[in-house]
């Protein structure tokens, strides 16, 4: 369902992603993980061209993008596909938590409003926010800021939602909460890609994980074999430090 | 010798300033909401670095600075209506220069003046704007000019409410000098009403009282404003 081809991106001189192939399917929740600098979170934001790729191929659900040559509509219409969840959240903070949700609705997919509203509620309550629906963002907590964010993207209705190290900001007390909201859209059977330090989290909810190093991906496959029987070294590194030594043994 | 301030007059004047006080609010608030569409404009144009209209804009918000409020009523005063009378002939409109009420000219003039200042009001505002908040818009899906219009710029202005506050204020003081066209506003009024009896001493105590009046109730409305927009503004993350 989303196909990346031959990604590359680089900021200025310095080259971050060298050519990233992957491919998604319908349903699959995947985690990316790999030390800080591995180009983790640039491939998430190539995806929706957030970050706009120097070479390669970027197709969703059968739309397909050339980065070498694409227009602003092609990239809006690549947007409307997906949902992203930041790592500082990014509420639009002069709205309130319901108008946060409602936005995307109203302003880009022009739903009526009062149906908009009604969706919006909807996917609150399920998260557990109905009662915050009138506060800003300024006043409610990071995690439950964090659990708006994830309602902003399940709105839309994407394809596929972007988790770009959705609990890294957080307090460690407020993870939880933000996992458990995560776990639920994944139980949903929506598509999702997550970069995320929380092995045990990925272990848990991921169908693929998926191991990045330099730029480029050095290995992929079901959570179980690549978090604990690892083919490549710089894996088995990687994990040593975050697992400890029993966890894996060969 | 002693200052005799006749009190009575004083006031018999600001009854008699309060009659234009409208026309002292038109000139200042038409104006300024022309300013801001003009200050958004330019703000735009000059964060996107549009090549050549930048360096236009540049220009503009420089010798507009550079230049007092006075002298641009005087240019636009003097240059409108040749222009006007040239593009009249060219394209044979049956109107003249004569026809323009003056105080359009004055609408023109502030409005020019205020684009200017606000400009670079709102561009700092936009600057203040985390970015993370576009690629927000982005993210729902929204355009550019979507993100800017309803996220960006809402916040733009909120940061900068005081200072387009004291935008209103110059404005407002700066109101006086459409005097010099013969716009009868507040200090005009004043002028005249003291003329025949040479109490121009109470006449302009009568018009100080009358701004400053008008000043401190902007400030009043400014700081509900305000109170409003720090529900949202104060501290958090996003």
């Amino acid at each position: 369902m989303i196909q990346l081809k031959n990604i590359h991106k680089s900021f200025g001189k310095h080259e971050v992603l060298k050519g990233i192939d992957l491919s998604v399917q319908q349903g699959e929740v995947v985690v990316i993980l790999g030390p800080s600098g591995s180009g983790k979170t640039t491939l998430l934001r190539c995806i929706n061209f957030l970050e706009r790729p120097n070479e390669g191929e970027v197709a969703i659900d059968g739309f397909n993008v050339n980065c070498r040559h694409c227009c602003k509509e092609e990239i809006l219409t690549l947007r409307k596909k997906t949902g992203m969840v930041f790592q500082h959240y990014n509420l639009f903070k002069n709205k309130t938590v319901l108008e946060n949700v409602m936005e995307g609705l109203v302003v880009a997919q022009k739903i009526p409003r009062e149906i908009a509203q009604q969706q919006s509620i909807h996917i609150l309550e399920k998260i557990g926010l109905n009662e915050k629906l009138k506060a800003y963002p300024s006043e409610i907590s990071g995690g439950q800021q964090q659990r708006v964010g994830i309602a902003r993207a399940l709105a839309l209705n994407p394809k596929v939602i972007l988790f770009d190290e959705p609990t890294s900001a957080l307090d460690p007390e407020l993870v939880g909460e933000v996992l458990q909201a995560i776990k639920r859209v994944a139980r949903e059977g929506i598509t999702m890609i997550v970069v995320t330090h929380e092995i045990d989290f990925a272990l848990d909810i991921a169908t693929k994980v998926v191991f990045m190093d330099g730029g480029l991906i050095v290995e992929q496959g079901m959570p179980d074999e690549v978090i604990s029987h690892p083919k490549e070294e710089r894996t088995r590194q990687f994990l040593r430090r975050l697992l400890p030594e029993t966890s894996f043994s060969i | 010798m002693g200052i005799k301030i006749d009190y009575s007059f004083i006031f018999s004047a600001l009854v008699q300033e309060l009659k234009v006080l409208p026309l002292t609010l038109t000139i200042t608030i038409v104006p300024l909401m022309f300013g801001l569409g003009i200050g958004i404009i330019i703000a735009i144009i000059r964060l996107r670095k549009i090549p050549v209209v930048d360096r236009i804009a540049a220009f503009y918000v420089s010798f507009v600075r550079g230049t007092p409020l006075l002298l641009h009523i005087m240019l636009i005063y003097f240059a409108l209506p040749m222009a006007f009378d040239a593009l009249a002939l060219k394209y044979k409109w049956s109107l003249h220069s004569k026809d323009i009420p003056i105080i359009v000219f004055i609408f023109v003039a502030f409005s020019i003046n205020a684009g200017a200042y606000m400009s670079e009001i709102i561009r700092s505002g936009i600057l203040s704007v985390n970015y993370g908040q576009v690629e927000a818009a982005y993210s729902v899906g929204m355009t550019a000019p979507q993100a800017m219009r309803r996220i960006v710029l809402p916040q733009a202005l909120a940061v900068n409410l005081p200072m387009l506050c004291s935008m209103f204020i110059a404005l407002l003081q700066g109101s006086s000098l459409a005097f010099s066209i013969s716009i009868v506003e507040v200090t005009g009024e004043a002028n005249i009403y003291a003329a025949a009896s040479f109490k121009f001493l109470e006449a302009f105590i009568a018009a100080a009282i009358i701004y400053w009046g008008m000043t401190i109730l902007v400030e009043r409305i400014t700081s509900i404003l305000e109170k409003r927009v720090q529900r949202y503004n104060r501290g958090g993350v996003t």
